[in-house]
């Protein structure tokens, strides 16, 4: 028996590289790897040396099949990504009520790093901007900082299936250059929306964002939650499964910074974007996309990424809101076969 | 739409290359733009039967795998060679001859999704009708992806023991890759044999179908690979039964 599961995982893996749905995203990253626009977030040094031309696509299915194309394994930090994620940690280690009574989930419109408060509650606005992110953070449990690091890496290992480290250079700049986000913090500390463990907080705050991840891991991120919180290559839980639609919705009302609005409307997937260059994309029921791609557009998210998105959404009807036959049948595509023409 | 076509059989020796290079010779000359690849990386051959020389080679195939050319600077026009003339047209992405680079990819191996790439990126670039891949006896990754990515695998086989049982081997490979259609073709029939017979014999065997029954030929052995067969004895029984494969890889 076990030859035969060793036979059917080679066929599986070579079967996923022959797939007419890894060509056709064979060929949307053949169509977007000469666009040239953008710029590569340069706030602090480390980030700068992101190379323009990098380039990855990886989507993983509800069962577990991955299609990868390009850089998918060259690793990158997490940035605001991680936001979603730890805000999904924070859920359980609190419940939906309290976390809600110390932030928001009110889109902004303004940028991720605006210093602005709800003036009737003094909650940030939501756990994607900064200030939101700092003090869901806040809430996350564990005796000390090391503790509660060890809590957050251990919960980005259930959802990718894998290891996890911190880059420890942009770490430190983050650290030594993060006036903006102190300052938030010791606002939100005056209104008593986070606790004063602000120092431990912070670096806490500014080591999950400085986690190294790559295109494939953040596939795995969405196709968990697209799988109801079990990763579906592992099978481990990662989330409870009451929690998923928490993080989910808030992925697509405030996702994409202050595009989100735009967001929803033309690719209509629940989605969170990194200056490092990530995307991770949710398709509810269905699969996660993992996207690379470090120029950013003006409002901080990747140029590329959002192309392949677009066109994912569209080719196989994937926008949460669609009721329109697509232009093609993901499953078929999956699937291969002779009705299929990728040629 | 075009169309993958993998030439493989289990074991070595069996004739893959003779049958792969008269086989999209045929289809070549009806008038199809036909491009043959020759992944049979460690044992490379197929150039020999097309009249191409090591010294007229540069760019081969190993160069694309590793990432130094695009899989078209890497393939020959060799319609000339084999005499197609008109709309037809035959193409050959040729492996290297030298030993170096032969220890270097099985030292080193290679992405599989590169060639799936490769393979694709010949079609459109060279606008094929017709994509032939000769490949390495047995099993391995890269034979399983020829597989997995073939519109029409093609095994082939001896009347042998050792052919028998490969092959039975190589067809539950083929149907746990979900191959879209699979054609037998006997190779090296011992002329006291009732072919007919062998023929229905192997398709109750295996239950698929035999597209052509090949007689061991004097004449084929004669030539030496210096040429394809079927161009320089056009009328012969062997030509003939590439004719009859060639219809089936058309029509079906």
């Amino acid at each position: 028996m076990s030859n035969l599961g060793d036979l059917q995982s080679l066929a599986s893996s070579i079967t996923a590289v022959t797939s007419p749905f890894r060509n056709y995203l064979n060929d949307l990253y053949a169509k977007y790897r000469s666009v040239n626009e953008g710029a590569v977030a340069d706030y602090i040094p480390e980030l700068a040396l992101a190379k323009p031309e990098w380039f990855g696509i990886c989507v993983v299915t509800r069962d577990g099949q991955v299609f990868e194309v390009g850089d998918c394994d060259k690793l990158f930090t997490i940035q605001s990504i991680s936001k979603a994620f730890v805000f999904g940690l924070a859920l359980e280690d609190h419940g939906r009520e309290y976390v809600n009574s110390k932030v928001s989930v009110e889109p902004t419109g303004e940028a991720f790093n605006s210093i602005v408060l709800d003036e009737a509650t003094n909650r940030p606005y939501n756990p994607m901007v900064n200030a939101g992110a700092i003090a869901t953070t806040d809430l996350i449990k564990g005796k000390n900082g090391t503790e509660r690091l060890k809590r957050v890496l251990e919960m980005f290992k259930r959802f990718t299936g894998r290891d996890h480290d911190i880059n420890l250079p942009v770490f430190l700049s983050e650290k030594a250059t993060g006036y903006r986000n102190r300052a938030m913090a010791y606002l939100m500390l005056n209104f008593g929306m986070v606790s004063d463990k602000i120092d431990e907080t912070l670096d806490l705050y500014f080591q999950q964002c400085s986690i190294l991840v790559n295109a494939k891991d953040l596939a795995m991120l969405s196709a968990t939650l697209a799988n109801g919180g079990v990763n579906p290559v592992t099978k481990e839980r990662a989330i409870a499964e009451q929690y998923v639609q928490d993080v989910i919705s808030v992925m697509l009302t405030c996702g994409m910074y202050d595009a989100s609005g735009e967001w929803c409307y033309r690719v209509g997937m629940p989605a969170k974007s990194g200056v490092g260059g990530g995307i991770t994309a949710v398709v509810p029921g269905k699969l996660g996309i993992g996207t690379f791609s470090p120029p950013l557009d003006a409002k901080g998210n990747s140029i590329r990424g959002i192309k392949v998105c677009e066109d994912l959404s569209r080719d196989f009807g994937l926008h949460l809101f669609n009721v329109a036959k697509p232009e093609r049948d993901l499953p078929a595509w999956i699937a291969g076969g002779d009705g299929i023409n990728d040629w | 739409m075009p169309k993958v076509i993998s030439i493989h059989s289990y074991r070595g020796g069996t004739g893959k290359s003779n049958f792969a290079a008269n086989l999209s010779t045929t289809v070549a000359a009806l008038g199809n733009r036909v491009g043959v690849v020759d992944t049979d990386v460690p044992s490379p051959g197929i150039h020999n039967l097309f009249c191409l020389e090591p010294e007229q080679i540069g760019t081969t195939l190993n160069n694309y795998l590793w990432g130094e050319s695009s899989i078209e600077d890497a393939a020959y026009d060799v319609s000339a060679n084999v005499g197609i003339d008109g709309t037809g047209k035959l193409f050959l992405v040729p492996s290297s001859v030298k030993a170096d680079d032969i220890a270097k990819i099985l030292k080193d191996g290679y992405d599989v999704r590169l060639m799936n790439d490769g393979f694709r990126n010949l079609v459109k670039g060279l606008q094929l009708d017709y994509l032939f891949i000769d490949t390495h006896p047995g099993l391995s990754k890269d034979t399983f992806l020829s597989i997995a990515i073939s519109h029409i695998l093609i095994l082939i086989l001896r009347p042998d023991k050792q052919d028998y049982q490969g092959t039975a081997v190589t067809v539950d490979v083929a149907r746990q890759l979900k191959v879209r259609r699979m054609l037998l073709a006997i190779n090296k029939a011992h002329s006291k044999l009732n072919l007919d017979a062998l023929k229905q014999k192997v398709e109750e065997t295996y239950n698929e179908t035999v597209a052509g029954v090949f007689p061991l030929s004097e004449e084929v052995v004669q030539l030496a690979s210096e040429g394809v067969f079927c161009v320089k004895y056009p009328e012969h029984p062997v030509s003939q039964e590439f004719r009859k494969v060639a219809q089936q890889i058309i029509e079906g």
